[in-house]
């Protein structure tokens, strides 16, 4: 084995020294790496952000799409109003003929033929027709029932109009003479 | 070469192809899922217009509307038709008592094809209700439609247009009847007779007509008819009468020698039968009348009696014969 002469040696070390202390070509390297690690980490970031907005854009958009469509199945047919004059009471008789269960009565308003509110009944208590309490308080698909508003401060032989708005936002009306 | 050799700008290349693989990807899935939801509103949009559409279609008429009472119990005879182009389901009848204000209803269950027709009879109890009530009533249906049931009045109306309902008796003229004598009390082909508007003037002849008793006022009166009741065949070219009066045919076809009243109940149809020359009794032979002249005869008919605790008095006139 030939060994080097110390002239080779001094060489060699100059080359190694010549290799750490020049860094052009490493930076280069090291940057592009860096740079496509971070673009690939933001656009995965910036993947599941789009993701997280639009799923809640779907849960929001699906939310008001399945109110609008249960209101569009909801319809309340009146089957009878019957102003009791001598009790100063109102009964309205319902029937559930839409195409959805569930249907609860939030609030009742009586409005005059001509528009103008007489009054607004918010505590409905719903009965069947042989006098009790409908336990879930509210008429299900084909499902009869009625009630009852205290001193709704009718005029006797005048035309009125009920207003029933359901929980999920429907209204029905019908007219009526006291 | 060039472009794989230099690497300037390669990040950008990646994050702008990854961007927009991205934006492919999430504005795709976003927009088919919106075209889904859309479809399902659609779907619903489209359901609700059928079911309003055969909402409307629904048409189902209640006509002949009858009321009676016995104690607080209403009974509602209606006919119920389906004149609409879907078929149809009652679920509910509701009554109305308008004197006492007060209501009941009673759950039904009945279906009807397009074109059915049914006869149909209710009860229901409403306290305090009394038979000189006024009472209306509707018929609920399943896809919320209220059927009014039309009073039986209403076509007592249009029976009275074509002359037929003035007054309080109506007379059938299809069921005018002549009768002949097959013994000195014993009508000949009874009850079948024959057609009445050509005669034999020569025979002596009874008469038989069906009349009913449509009490126009609603107050559902029954109507009796005394002795006095007679029909008289009048010939106007010859100014000559005959009368027959009012007499009681047992179901055998043999006149009673006695007369006893006729009642009519409301809306009750009845054949009545004149046969007799005298008031109140009938004699056999003696009693037999026939037209005796040949031509052309105005009949009248002279009612008379009691409709409720009222006196009643009717001429009902219209009917010709020819004697010969």
């Amino acid at each position: 084995m030939k060994l080097k002469s110390a002239e080779c040696l001094e060489m060699d070390s100059r080359k190694v020294w010549k290799l750490l202390h020049r860094r052009r070509g490493v930076s280069v390297v090291v940057s592009n790496v860096i740079l496509t690690g971070a673009v690939i980490a933001v656009s995965f970031a910036v993947l599941f952000w789009t993701q997280y907005r639009s799923s809640a854009y779907n849960e929001q958009y699906s939310e008001a799409m399945n109110a609008d469509i249960a209101r569009l199945k909801e319809r309340l047919a009146f089957e009878y109003v019957f102003h009791h004059q001598s009790g100063n009471k109102l009964s309205v008789y319902l029937m559930n003929c839409g195409t959805i269960n569930d249907t609860t009565v939030k609030t009742v308003y009586i409005t005059t033929s001509t528009g103008e509110h007489v009054k607004v009944f918010s505590n409905i208590t719903l009965m069947d027709f042989d006098g009790n309490e409908i336990a879930d308080q509210d008429l299900d698909k084909g499902e009869e029932g009625y009630f009852v508003l205290s001193s709704p401060g009718l005029a006797p032989d005048t035309s009125y109009s009920v207003r029933v708005v359901t929980g999920r936002g429907s209204t029905f009306d019908h007219k009526f003479i006291a | 070469m060039k472009l794989i050799t230099n690497s300037k700008g390669f990040s950008s290349v990646i994050g702008t192809t990854f961007m927009v693989l991205v934006m492919m990807f999430l504005g795709t899935s976003v927009f088919m899922w919106t075209l889904s939801q859309n479809t399902l509103y659609n779907e619903a949009v489209r359901t609700r217009n059928q079911e309003e559409a055969d909402r409307v279609n629904e048409g189902v008429v209640a006509l002949g509307g009858n009321y009676s009472v016995s104690g607080e119990d209403v009974t509602v005879l209606a006919v119920l038709k389906n004149a609409g182009s879907v078929t149809a389901q009652l679920i509910n009848l509701w009554v109305l008592d308008t004197n006492k204000s007060r209501y009941a209803n009673k759950p039904i269950n009945l279906n009807m094809n397009p074109g059915d027709s049914e006869l149909v009879t209710y009860t229901v109890f409403i306290p305090e209700t009394g038979a000189n009530h006024t009472f209306a009533s509707w018929f609920v249906t399943a896809r919320g439609n209220t059927v009014p049931l039309e009073r039986e009045l209403a076509e007592g109306v249009l029976v009275a247009q074509v002359a037929q309902g003035i007054g309080y008796l109506a007379m059938d003229f299809d069921k005018f009847k002549y009768y002949e004598y097959a013994s000195d009390y014993g009508l000949k082909d009874f009850p079948a007779g024959s057609g009445g508007y050509s005669v034999p003037a020569a025979e002596q002849l009874a008469f038989g007509l069906r009349l009913t008793n449509y009490d126009p006022t609603g107050g559902k009166r029954s109507l009796t008819l005394n002795s006095h009741s007679l029909i008289w065949m009048y010939f106007p070219t010859i100014g000559k009468q005959v009368i027959w009066h009012i007499v009681n045919v047992d179901a055998n076809g043999t006149v009673q020698p006695t007369y006893s009243a006729i009642t009519l109940a409301y809306q009750e149809t009845a054949t009545v039968y004149f046969a007799s020359r005298s008031d109140g009794s009938f004699g056999g032979t003696n009693d037999r009348v026939k037209p005796g002249s040949t031509g052309p005869a105005a009949i009248n008919l002279l009612l008379l009696g009691t409709i409720g605790s009222d006196e009643y008095g009717q001429n009902i006139p219209f009917v010709s014969v020819y004697c010969s």
